[in-house]
């Protein structure tokens, strides 16, 4: 329980520098390290898969798509547009609302789900697997034509168009 | 289920063709895989219906009646592309493919039984019209469109994905059998967390069919795509959308609708006053068929929020007539687009003179569409008001009434402009003989519809 505390008030603290730090880059570093404490999270929370899987895609490639962006428009520097006290204020007021809307939901939910705690092993790896090529080999199979037609969509898009004239 | 593997393997079959440079095959081959798989589908009807690998598809006779009707949009909408596509570049394999791959999407829309297909089944067929919107890439107009549709598609995703998670956290399954067994045995004990599921999937969903308060990306995408996307767009993607909104709510959520019919009301009356006053506005064609759609779909909810026996076979028809008369309304602003270069109503003078064969059928897809009798649009409407009618939404009905008057104003000044205002000295709109095709059946397909409405109300 102290190691979910500790992770826990790592994560608040990061995720406050996420948005407190002026510079971009700055930004993006405390971000990686908010999404590396979610990480621990998640393998605290035995769930295996999650874990690898927001280490490879979220901290790995979304995070490096992140600093590409960043480089490619110089916005290292402290370029912050500064915000209109009223934007501010209700940003603030709307932050705040939804707080108190989540507060008052989990209230009203009953946090302790047997579901979970019947199946404590939920989420290794090896179960998801099992799952993914029994139940679900459909969706799995078919979701092959999902990313073909992303990859179809990508090249299109890229693709440098040669003027032909015709006649 | 051996439709939606015909069409995988004609998409990729397609982009074969593409790579070896038969560009004079693409055309026929796709009409005929789809000819195909509109045949295996009807070779499906009278087999037997149950949940296969699994419970990820069931393909009774709701899901084949769709699919047959988005397959057949389908390759209406195609024999339209013949010119087309060569005009945009010269990647047409791919575009085909595209279409190919999003109706596959379409008909596992259609025919999902488990939310893991369902959320599939909506990526593939809204990730490859992301790219297809986005296909002028020198036209700002295109681009803006492409961006907007994707952003707003991603963020509908994810309130679809928020909320199939928390049916998932409530019920533990994704199965829609087992949620509805879920309800069935907990009917005073449904969890907090499974209402708060049912407004986010309806929100994922409402973003999908495009009605008011979610509609905002509908008229710029509907008008910055090109025509044809567009077409494909307002016609096969919504009915699909709708088929998947229907079964979710007829199959799952019935026993809960008290909680979300306040809901939905609210959202109908919004989308008819927003697509209707809008379309009002407007002085370009294109853009008054995008709200019109928009108000369309908000006819199209009078059935998922009257549920009964007659909901299916009620947006089933109001669908159909929907899509012959949007192919008719855009496959003849395309002719008037290629001829005149503006898709304003002016562009559309004198029509009544110059190529009265285009102005008829025209006229008559407007005519479905405001839902004048002896066409199809009358008795999809009619079926929507009676299934209203038999739940006393009588509010609803009166605004609805207004709604359909406002929507006949603007619907026949297209009709007036053709054979009321003089031509323009452009040249004559000439008919080729692919449109001429799509149109002639369409419009026989509209008025037999209207005429015979039981061919169709029986199927279901």
């Amino acid at each position: 329980m102290t190691i979910f505390y500790f992770v826990a008030f790592l994560s608040i603290f990061f995720a406050l520098m996420t948005i407190f730090t002026k510079n971009p880059v700055h930004s993006v570093l405390y971000l990686v390290i908010t999404f590396f404490t979610f990480t621990v999270h998640y393998i605290l929370l035995n769930a295996q898969f999650l874990a690898v899987v927001n280490f490879i895609v979220y901290m790995g490639a979304i995070m490096v798509l992140f600093l590409f962006v960043l480089m490619l428009l110089n916005l290292n520097k402290d370029t912050e547009p500064m915000k209109s006290n009223l934007v501010k204020f209700m940003g603030a007021i709307a932050g705040m609302c939804l707080l108190a809307t989540f507060l008052g939901a989990f209230k009203v939910i009953e946090t302790d789900n047997g579901m979970v705690q019947a199946h404590e092993n939920i989420g290794l790896v090896k179960n998801l697997g099992k799952v993914l090529f029994s139940d679900f080999l459909l969706p799995f199979e078919i979701s092959s034509i999902l990313l073909l037609t992303a990859m179809v969509g990508a090249v299109l898009l890229a693709k440098k168009e040669p003027r032909v004239k015709h006649g | 289920m051996s439709a939606i593997i015909t069409l995988s393997l004609l998409g990729i079959l397609i982009l074969y063709l593409g790579l070896y440079k038969a560009k004079n095959a693409l055309l026929p081959v796709s009409i005929l895989g789809l000819v195909a798989a509109l045949g295996l589908e009807i070779y499906a009807w009278n087999q037997t219906a149950e949940p296969l690998y699994k419970g990820m598809v069931l393909f009774d006779h709701f899901a084949l009646s769709f699919s047959i009707v988005c397959i057949s949009l389908t390759i209406l909408i195609l024999f339209l592309s013949k010119e087309y596509f060569k005009a945009i570049s010269d990647n047409i394999a791919e575009y085909y493919t595209l279409i190919l791959f999003s109706l596959t999407g379409a008909l596992m829309v259609c025919s999902y039984h488990n939310f893991a297909m369902l959320f599939i089944g909506l990526e593939i067929m809204s990730v490859a019209l992301y790219i297809l919107v986005g296909i002028r890439r020198k036209d700002k107009a295109s681009n803006e469109a492409s961006l907007k549709y994707f952003l707003m598609g991603a963020f509908s995703t994810g309130f679809l994905l928020f909320g199939i998670a928390l049916l998932y956290g409530s019920t533990g399954s994704f199965d829609l059998a087992a949620i509805k067994q879920y309800i069935l045995d907990n009917p005073t004990s449904v969890s907090p967390m499974f209402y708060a599921g049912i407004l986010l999937l309806l929100v994922g969903l409402c973003f999908k069919v495009g009605v008011a308060p979610f509609h905002f990306w509908t008229p710029d995408v509907y008008d910055g795509a090109p025509i044809l996307i567009t077409s494909f767009m307002s016609t096969v993607v919504k009915i699909a959308s709708f088929a998947g909104f229907l079964r979710l709510f007829s199959t799952v959520l019935v026993p809960l609708n008290e909680f979300w019919t306040p809901v939905l009301m609210t959202v109908v009356i919004i989308t008819l006053f927003v697509g209707n006053i809008s379309a009002l506005m407007q002085t370009s064609f294109k853009r008054m068929m995008a709200y019109s759609s928009i108000s369309q779909a908000g006819y199209m909810l009078f059935a998922i929020l009257s549920i009964g026996p007659n909901s299916a076979s009620g947006i089933l028809t109001y669908s159909m007539a929907y899509g012959l008369a949007s192919v008719i309304a855009f496959g003849a602003l395309i002719l008037v687009k290629r001829h005149v270069g503006s898709d304003q109503f002016e562009s559309f003078n004198g029509l009544g003179k110059t190529n009265p064969g285009l102005a008829f059928a025209v006229t008559v897809g407007m005519l479905s569409l405001a839902g004048i009798p002896l066409t199809a649009g009358f008795i999809g409407k009619f079926m929507m008001f009676s299934n209203v009618m038999n739940d006393y939404h009588t509010v609803l009905l009166v605004l609805a009434a207004i709604n359909a008057a406002i929507g006949v104003y603007y619907y026949l000044r297209v009709v007036v402009h053709m054979y009321f205002m003089k031509p323009s000295e452009e040249p004559v709109v000439s008919l080729p003989i692919n449109f001429k095709v799509v149109f002639i059946v369409a419009v026989i397909l509209t008025i037999i519809l209207g005429v015979y409405p039981n061919a169709v109300i029986a199927l279901i």
